[in-house]
């Protein structure tokens, strides 16, 4: 009892300097009558008062105190704790409420919240303080680990504390009166998502998604419910929930319940939102509810048509193929039974049918939704609803096959092209001809450069050079065709019949060519392999050589990309098994693509054969085949993770590595990351090393603002294969981003000791700042230059050569008018683009994997759709200063070129575009082509100046010009209208150029359609009161228009595109007869494929 | 006149007149019934809330409770003496140019200064002691106090016995007799460890009896 207490001990000073203010000693110290409590000891004392109402107003008087005199009270505890057990006393709870602040000041968060909780009522959740607001974080948390452990193991009974319950339903219902707490919670708990609430408030209220939030986090769905119905915007509330679920809810099966309940809330709304119902609906897997939604709503207004064209190609972007051919499927069933009263008969007669083209036309044209239709069509010729109804159901049959977006995609493609050949040309020129390194790495760049354009101008004009590719570079060299052809699905067959494998002829070609041929044709088709399937099939049977195999393996693999068909894999096991090495790899590599996401038991099979086989090439292949196979099964692919990261072999652990980070993508998943972390820094080969680097780039896509931060570390490492996974991490998940911090990590690594961390830098650059340009971010012209620089210097090293010229490529990718996207606009993994780079990076070990990047491209534009799936002309605004997003300058001829001579070619172009603006307002076509003369001639004068910064561009412009006359021929009208529209694009670029002497505008008029670069997606304004109004107001992708006019005439556009005439009965023809054939069959304007090479080998 | 005040104004008398004619359970009662009353001063510590009555309503908190510890001592209750204490120290300590200082301060203060010393608490006592102004060390009753701590530690104890005479203050008697007591038990100890055995008359003198019956009465207490 002789001890003082140490709190009083630490108290005394201060009461020492209360004393020296005592009026005793400063008795004529005129000081302002304000006194302060000194001690609490006067109140502890009065505690042990023995009259009640005494013990209450001590407590009362604590209460008030306990944030000053915590440490003197916090001796006096049991005397408190004893006053909350004592069950006479009737103000218990109050008790317990001090003594829960005590214990929150001490720093004893789980006493605190105990006696919080002992304080009933009294416990304030609304309250404003940090104590109150550090408690309910800490109820919020033990809650939801209570529940998430109760979710974990079922059969263990509930045991959640009830009080702990009420607090948290309290909070729900108090929502509206916690905002402080909002912004506190919301960063304990998701950092990130403060930004997300702060900029959604405005649209929506910020309480409910708060509610929201937590009911989520608690796993109370039923609270969820709640909130969401009691919310005044109930849609704007589904589809954060949406965005909610698929950002912070890690576990998978969790995640599925959420979205089943919010699809039923959905599904008990007046007017249900079918868009995110769909999507949630793909997500969970249940083709058969979206294809009755679908059919419903064709079967409904015109309008409801248009909802569903829009639904088909919002879930065409999510590239889930299986799923897609699912609800294709449900819907040829489910047709026939509403239509047709005999379904028992009519359905059959379907499948043979279709069974009948794809097996019999060699040809192999997807044109499964064609034939549907002509067959029901023939059964009921006389209802014109019926065929209305089957009118529209094809086209929607022929979205969801994705061949509607893919032709549209590349019409895009081919009539915005803006690629910039005189940069390929200084690249070809730079590197030495015996080089092959660098030089297929150019063709490789050409092929990235006009992936799905069509356009192969380059590889025609320099044939000689091209012939220099032999064996392995002669199969990337053709296989890099694919990549240009892109999505050409009907005359894809054809372009590549003069190097595909001829049954019939013996010897007719390399079988370096044939291969890459077949790996081209699997380019082409990718995700959308229906009709090539069977001749690939059929290709790889009828071989022995392991080249052919290669490329039959690898394509595929792309063409039925996730089907798991049974006989495809059966086959590409029996190459598997004849255990050569190149077939191998390819092998294993198609295996996987094959079984994407099924998770199915054929992994087992093909880790046993990894351990069997001798050849590392096999193992490697099988070991990516593996990680594939579990791509976003998240914690149902730990088994097989565990396995392959504890396995012996390194290449195993170095497909562990792609395993976890597939089977985790854009999860940002924090076990995943550890895992790779630990891996990244512990594992003994530097391959898996740099694997489990590059895997954090798959994992943290979703949220690429984390990549640079969590890997700056690793990009310092003495190991240089780590650097280079750090590099490539931050490529693959900031792709697309232009992010300054990626940008910032990359730059020092672009200049690197060692040549393959440069290269590596190089392309991860390049990936990052695609389609960025420099007035978006200036240090884009700094790099173009860097890599200018590296391709022309003699002494710099092929590898980090290689990357720069890869690196070219990949910065104009597609034109100029391709993107590297992984996530859909509806945050869904797009699985072929996620893939697509997967293998892309495999790059390391077999270049021909190279091509792989061409899947992760989606192009950035906006495409109106009206109800028949035309386009029609349609103007919208974009509410920005046009030069930040518009195309990169074509680079100059001489680069030598003084700058003092290009004020001039600025001021002229200036005057032009002044002439112009004043004619435009005119608006008239006559004008139109004047002002068109007047270009060309002010190009002429721009030339003899000698700085031709636009000649290039506009000569392209005009030459395109004339060739969509050409195109659309005899209607004048139509030709007007397009070079209307050429006239805009030129605008666009004359307003940009003109930044000197006047303020450029502060938006433009894009006009349908047009290129609208991710960056530029939050200023898209569609105008009020045009003719055409959105389906869905989402400023990107497809977008179906409602027309307010219908009776008046369509002006269409994108009529100058190439094979819209697909000819399904000509095509055979055309594959028969080879080479001529298909260019004969091809519009004016189609692009002929290439000749044949002069093959030297 | 706020008729709160007027109440305990009244019952203080009652209290005075019921003290003086030393009938102290009525005294208990009537304080307890007191110090509920002062819950409805806001004016008073831990609140001190500016009310135009606060410097009444202080002066009579204090009053209240200097005779609750003078009270508690002649009731021979040294918990409710320290309970009192502690809740009348604020008053002492932090109502800094509210109200004057009361006379009955440093009487009080040297009162629980020997209350501490009577039982052991020789930490808390310095404590005490520290908080004190420098000059409330020449105050007789603060003195009396320190003095026959010094006594108490150098182990002068027959000074401290002999100190009752002098105390200056009669509350302190009764504490100066626990003292005594106090000492005693130090002797005891002491002589435990030092002596194998000791004679009854050096033992009655070492322990200040005056007779061998007390003496005999103590060891019966002791053991």
């Amino acid at each position: 009892a002789s001890s003082p207490s140490p709190s009083k001990l630490a108290d005394a000073p201060h009461r020492a300097q209360q004393t020296l203010a005592h009026p005793h000693i400063f008795a004529d110290a005129a000081m302002a009558a304000v006194a302060t409590v000194s001690s609490a000891g006067g109140i502890l004392a009065m505690l042990h008062e023995p009259a009640e109402e005494l013990k209450l107003h001590a407590l009362a008087s604590l209460n008030s105190v306990v944030h000053l005199f915590y440490p003197e009270i916090s001796t006096s505890i049991p005397t408190i704790e004893s006053l909350y057990e004592d069950e006479e006393f009737d103000q218990r709870q109050l008790a317990a409420l001090v003594v829960s602040k005590v214990f929150y000041y001490l720093g004893e968060l789980n006493d605190a919240l105990l006696y919080a909780l002992g304080a009933g009522p009294l416990f304030d959740v609304s309250e404003d303080s940090d104590y109150a607001h550090a408690l309910l974080a800490k109820a919020l948390d033990e809650y939801a680990s209570f529940k998430t452990r109760a979710s974990k193991a079922t059969e263990e009974e509930e045991n959640v504390d009830p009080r702990l319950e009420a607090i948290v339903e309290r909070m729900l219902e108090k929502y509206d009166k916690i905002l402080p707490f909002v912004h506190i919670l919301l960063f304990i708990r998701w950092s990130i998502q403060l930004t997300v609430t702060l900029c959604c408030r405005c649209v929506l209220d910020g309480k409910y998604q708060q509610a929201m939030g937590m009911a989520v986090e608690c796993r109370r769905l039923d609270k969820l419910e709640e909130a969401i119905v009691r919310c005044d915007n109930i849609h704007g509330a589904l589809s954060y929930c949406i965005n909610l679920s698929h950002q912070y809810v890690s576990h998978r099966e969790y995640r599925c319940e959420v979205l089943r309940c919010l699809v039923k809330i959905y599904q008990t709304l007046p007017h249900p939102d079918f868009l995110s119902i769909c999507q949630c609906l793909m997500f969970l897997g249940e083709p058969e509810t979206v294809a009755n939604i679908l059919d419903t709503l064709i079967s409904g207004s015109k309008d409801d048509a248009l909802l569903a064209y829009q639904i088909a190609f919002d879930l065409v972007e999510n590239e889930n193929q299986a799923f897609l051919l699912n609800v294709r499927n449900r819907l040829d069933s489910q047709t026939p039974g509403q239509s047709n009263p005999d379904s028992g008969s009519a359905l059959p007669v379907d499948q043979t049918v279709n069974a009948g083209t794809t097996s019999t036309e060699p040809a192999g044209d997807v044109q499964m939704g064609d034939d549907t239709t002509t067959a029901n069509g023939n059964a009921h010729p006389v209802d014109p609803n019926e065929a209305a109804h089957a009118d529209k159901l094809a086209k929607l049959k022929g979205i969801l096959s994705g061949e509607k977006s893919i032709q549209l995609t590349l019409q895009f493609l081919y009539s915005h092209n803006r690629s910039d050949l005189l940069i390929l040309k200084t690249i070809k020129q730079a590197v030495e001809m015996r080089n092959s390194v660098c030089h297929s790495a150019t063709i490789c760049s050409n092929a990235i450069m006009h992936a799905g354009t069509t356009v192969d101008t380059f590889l025609r004009e320099n044939l000689e050079w091209l012939s220099r590719a032999t064996n392995w570079a002669k199969f990337s060299a053709t296989a890099g065709l694919g990549v240009i052809h892109r999505g050409h699905l009907q005359q894809g067959r054809a372009l590549m019949a003069p190097y595909l494998p001829q049954s019939g002829a013996v010897g007719g070609g390399s079988p370096y060519s044939e291969g890459g041929a077949l790996y081209a044709l699997g380019l082409i088709h990718a995700n959308h392999g229906e009709g090539i399937k069977q001749f690939l099939r059929e290709s790889l049977r009828n071989t022995s050589a392991e080249v052919i195999q290669h490329g039959a393996c690898l394509g595929l693999g792309l063409a039925s990309l996730g089907t798991a068909d049974e006989e495809v894999f059966e086959d590409i096991k029996n190459v598997l098994y004849t255990d050569s090495a190149v077939a191998g790899e390819a092998a294993g590599i198609g295996m996987g693509l094959l079984m994407v996401g099924t998770a199915s038991e054929k992994a087992a099979e093909m880790l046993a054969y990894a351990h069997d086989t001798q050849h590392e090439k096999i193992i490697r292949g099988l070991a990516l085949g593996i990680a594939l196979t579990v791509y976003g099964r998240e914690e149902e692919a730990d088994t097989l993770i565990e396995q392959m990261t504890r396995d012996q072999d390194p290449i195993l652990r170095y497909g562990g590595m792609y395993a976890l980070a597939l089977a985790y993508r854009g999860t940002a998943n924090n076990k995943a990351i550890h895992q790779l972390l630990h891996f990244a820094v512990s594992d003994v080969s530097d391959d898996v090393r740099r694997t489990a680097v590059m895997g954090l780039g798959f994992v943290l896509y979703n949220e690429p603002e984390q990549t640079p931060r969590i890997v700056s570390l690793l990009s310092e490492s003495y190991n240089p294969h780590v650097r280079y996974g750090a590099a490539l991490a931050v490529g693959i998940s900031c792709a697309g981003t232009g992010l300054s911090d990626a940008i910032s990590l990359l730059e020092p690594l672009t200049s690197d000791v060692v040549d393959f961390v440069r290269q590596g830098a190089l392309i991860a650059m390049a990936m990052v700042m695609i389609q960025t340009n420099e007035s978006f971010d200036s240090r884009v012209g700094t790099f173009r230059r860097q890599l200018e620089k590296i391709i022309l210097d003699k002494h710099e090293d092929t590898m980090s050569k290689m990357g720069a010229i890869l690196a070219s490529g990949i910065l104009d990718a597609g034109g100029r008018n391709v993107t590297i996207k992984l996530l859909s606009r509806n945050k869904h993994d797009k699985l072929t683009a996620v893939i697509g780079l997967a293998v892309f990076t495999q790059f390391w070990y077999w270049y021909p994997l190279l091509y792989f990047i061409s899947l992760a491209f989606s192009p950035t534009a906006i495409i109106g759709l009206n109800s028949n799936l035309e386009v029609p002309k349609f103007e919208f605004l974009s509410h920005a200063k046009p030069s930040l997003f518009e195309y990169p300058k074509p680079t100059t001829q001489q680069t030598t070129t003084s700058a003092v001579k290009l004020p001039t070619a600025i001021l002229s172009t200036y005057a032009k575009a002044k002439s112009r603006a004043k004619k435009d307002a005119e608006s008239k076509a006559a004008n139109q082509e004047k002002t068109a003369e007047a270009e060309s001639k002010a190009n002429q004068e721009k030339s003899t100046a000698e700085s031709k910064p636009s000649q290039e561009k506009s000569t392209d412009a005009e030459s395109k010009a004339k060739t969509t006359e050409d195109a659309s021929g005899s209607t004048s009208g139509e030709a007007a209208k397009t070079q209307e529209k050429d006239g805009d694009a030129m605008q666009v670029d004359g307003a940009a150029e003109k930044k000197a002497p006047e303020p450029e505008p502060a938006f433009q008029i894009l006009a349908n359609p047009a290129r609208v670069v991710p960056a530029q997606e939050k200023f898209i304004k569609f105008i009020e009161g045009s003719r055409y109004v959105p389906v869905r107001p989402a400023p990107c992708g497809f977008i179906l228009l409602r027309d307010t006019q219908p009776s008046e005439a369509e002006e269409l556009v994108l009529t100058d595109a190439p094979a819209t005439v697909a000819t399904g009965a000509g095509n055979n023809a055309a594959a028969a007869a080879a080479g001529q054939g298909s260019a004969a069959m091809a519009v004016d304007d189609e692009p002929q494929p290439p000749q044949p090479f002069e093959y030297s080998a | 006149m706020d008729p709160k005040l007027v109440e305990v104004t009244q019952l203080i008398d009652r209290f005075k007149a019921a003290f003086k004619a030393s009938n102290f359970d009525v005294c208990s009662t009537l304080l307890s019934q007191l110090k509920v009353l002062l819950t409805k001063f806001p004016s008073l510590p831990p609140v001190f809330q500016q009310t135009p009555n606060a410097v009444e309503e202080l002066k009579l908190a204090r009053e209240i409770y200097e005779q609750a510890v003078i009270l508690s001592v002649k009731m021979e209750d040294q918990d409710a003496f320290e309970r009192d204490f502690c809740q009348l120290k604020p008053y002492y300590m932090d109502t800094c140019g509210i109200i004057p200082p009361s006379s009955e301060e440093y009487p009080i203060m040297g009162a629980n200064l020997l209350r501490l010393l009577v039982q052991n608490r020789i930490a808390e006592f310095h404590t005490e002691l520290e908080l004190l102004p420098a000059k409330a060390l020449d105050n007789a009753y603060i003195k009396h106090g320190v003095e026959l701590e010094q006594s108490f530690m150098e182990g002068a104890y027959n000074r401290v016995l002999s100190a009752r005479q002098t105390a200056p203050h009669e509350t302190y008697i009764y504490f100066m007799d626990l003292l005594v007591k106090t000492v005693r038990d130090e002797i005891a100890g002491c002589s435990e460890k030092g002596y194998d055995y000791l004679s009854i008359n050096d033992a009655k003198q070492m322990f200040k009896f005056s007779s061998d019956k007390e003496l005999q009465q103590y060891i019966a207490e002791v053991n």
